[in-house]
């Protein structure tokens, strides 16, 4: 038993050196690690192929398949565009304005869709239009990597890590709506409002060009006006039936894949290029990831740490949560926040069935896992991404800069959080 | 017909040590589209296009999105110039690897190498690496279509 328990955390943590150590793709990391598992698992009787199976949380990655299988074929309809080259025109060239309707587009559209998505297909027109306007894109950029972090906790399918809590608590999509969303409301505010000062100088400068951004017309960026529609009504009624999916007894994913199957149906759109647009390595690592913890509970060794963790049952359950919070904000902000959610998922269900009320602590998960990526460049894979792109701009985001003017957005996020959860704690 | 046939070979080049600003000068100068970057012994060690150069003024920001068809008036990118800092740096920071063909290259597939690589001029050199001529999109092609005539 003890040889199993040492075998697969091995294999664990070795896995996460190299997904974190982001020296080999995230993907061809965990496929190797979890076939390691299985192979040991089998050779020293601990796990097996069916358990492997069972250990996938297929419901998170139906929710996940279904949601990309959507904005794959919204994507290239150029409704993103449209909506960012409207809210530069509605801005009228006022860089605060600008700001806040930029910053505040891309929060909603993270509530229902990945994070990485909308900020890939926002970011380049934010590029584009602060050339225009002659400014530099820096706070607008950054504030839609912080903001689609942060819009991403609100809801069960805002953010990966919301799925797999939602998936593994039970939660359904309006428990998320009454104890996330409005902590992430409160949050979103004082995101904004600090921005706006730790921007104050890049935001005051009035650009010359202001008038340029009417020459922008949103009719011409929308290209496929017809499949968008499709899309965006199919989209709207897959969110409508996530408010009810508890009372009709349906799964989320199940409204996903199914919203994905009409979709699929009214637009009939070029297949291959759908799926290459799907994210599938995420997915992958996803399975890869679900495989390798259930290795280590079959192994034992979940029960081992949820034993350890007993021991701080005598600290009070409030302070235990909060500092889950921070604990977890700290880990994913320096490492991806998914592996850490699917190996704490399992940690958190032991201390349930030792007895202990975590409700809670999935809330205090979420909220860990959601804000804390927001600390460093490399804490979320939206702000790689801002980074990357801000870096054939003349203003690259730097590492430095982002510790300015990013990290104490995660630190306000995180207060907030936590004063918020002691409040509302009795609610939970 | 062999390239060394149509190319030029009075050819403007420069050399690895000039500025930004100083290659610039000749792009407007000699009105071309490519030129030509060699060492003291006018071996050529890479090129620099008259697109590397606009790239300051035009950066890749207009790459990010699918088509610019709704940007009716791109504002202050019209009158962005590059600063000072940049206009003096080497041209070693915009050069880029030659896609070159020998003298003796045949004209089908100097033109095939251009289609490929998108080019619309290309460097030809000799035996030992040294820059002999510049042959152009319109060079070849003309020529090629020249032995059209004699087709009965």
């Amino acid at each position: 038993m003890l040889l199993s328990a040492i075998l697969s955390i091995l294999i664990f943590i070795i896995s996460l050196v190299l997904i974190f150590s982001e020296k080999m793709n995230r993907s061809i990391a965990g496929i190797a690690g979890a076939v390691f598992m299985v192979g040991v698992g089998k050779i020293l009787g601990f796990y097996s192929e069916e358990a492997a199976l069972e250990a996938i949380d297929f419901n998170t990655l139906g929710l996940l398949l279904g949601m990309m299988i959507l904005v794959a074929m919204l994507e290239p309809t150029g409704f993103f565009q449209y909506i960012a080259v409207w809210a530069a025109r509605a801005s009228g060239g006022k860089p605060v304005l600008l700001f806040v309707l930029l910053g505040s587009i891309t929060t909603v559209l993270s509530m229902f869709l990945d994070n990485v998505t909308t900020v890939v297909l926002i970011a380049p027109v934010t590029i584009l239009i602060c050339e225009i306007l002659g400014i530099s894109p820096l706070p607008y950029l950054m504030a839609e990597a912080l903001l689609s972090d942060t819009g991403g906790v609100a809801t069960l399918v805002g953010d990966p890590p919301n799925v797999l809590i939602g998936s593994a608590a039970g939660f359904s999509f309006n428990d998320f709506l009454i104890y996330a969303l409005p902590i992430v409301a409160v949050a979103w505010v004082a995101t904004l409002v600090l921005l706006r000062f730790l921007f104050r100088d890049e935001l005051s400068k009035r650009p010359h060009n202001a008038e340029a951004v009417m020459s922008l017309n949103p009719a011409e960026s929308l290209d496929d006006p017809k499949t968008a529609r499709r899309v965006l009504i199919i989209l709207g009624a897959a969110i409508l039936l996530f408010f009810v999916h508890h009372i009709l007894h349906i799964s989320p994913s199940f409204i996903a894949s199914s919203a994905a199957a009409v979709a699929l149906l009214w637009v009939q759109p070029d297949i291959q290029e759908t799926f290459k647009k799907v994210e599938w390595s995420v997915l992958i690592f996803f399975s890869a990831l679900f495989v390798m913890v259930g290795g280590l509970e079959a192994a034992g060794v979940l029960e081992a740490i949820v034993g350890l963790l007993e021991g701080l049952s005598r600290i009070p359950p409030i302070w235990f949560g909060v500092s889950l919070i921070w604990i977890v904000a700290g880990l994913s902000a320096v490492v991806d926040n998914v592996p850490i959610t699917i190996a704490l998922i399992p940690v958190i269900q032991g201390l349930g069935e030792a007895g202990m009320d975590i409700t809670p602590l999935w809330w205090a998960l979420a909220f860990g896992a959601g804000f804390g990526g927001n600390g460093t460049i490399i804490g979320s894979t939206a702000n790689i991404i801002v980074a990357t792109l801000s870096e054939k701009t003349r203003t690259p985001i730097t590492s430095s800069l982002w510790n300015r003017r990013g990290l104490p957005v995660m630190l306000a996020t995180c207060a907030i959080a936590s004063v918020l959860y002691i409040v509302l704690y009795k609610t939970y | 017909m062999k390239i060394g046939d149509c190319m030029k070979r009075n050819v403007v080049s420069i050399t690895e040590t000039a500025s930004v600003r100083e290659a610039a000068a000749i792009f407007v100068k000699e009105h071309i589209g490519l030129l030509p970057i060699v060492d003291q012994n006018n071996k050529l060690v890479g090129v620099v296009g008259l697109r590397d150069l606009l790239s300051l003024e035009l950066p890749d920001f207009v790459n990010f999105v699918a088509d610019v068809d709704f940007v009716h008036d791109f504002g202050a990118v019209e009158t962005t110039r590059p600063s000072a800092d940049v206009l003096d740096k080497s041209i070693k920071t915009l050069m880029k690897p030659a896609i070159t063909v020998h003298e003796d290259s045949g004209l089908l597939r100097a033109y095939a190498l251009m289609l490929q690589h998108n080019l619309h001029d290309m460097p030809v050199v000799s035996e030992d690496g040294k820059l002999v001529g510049v042959a152009s999109r319109v060079d070849i092609g003309t020529t090629i279509l020249s032995a059209w005539s004699e087709v009965e």
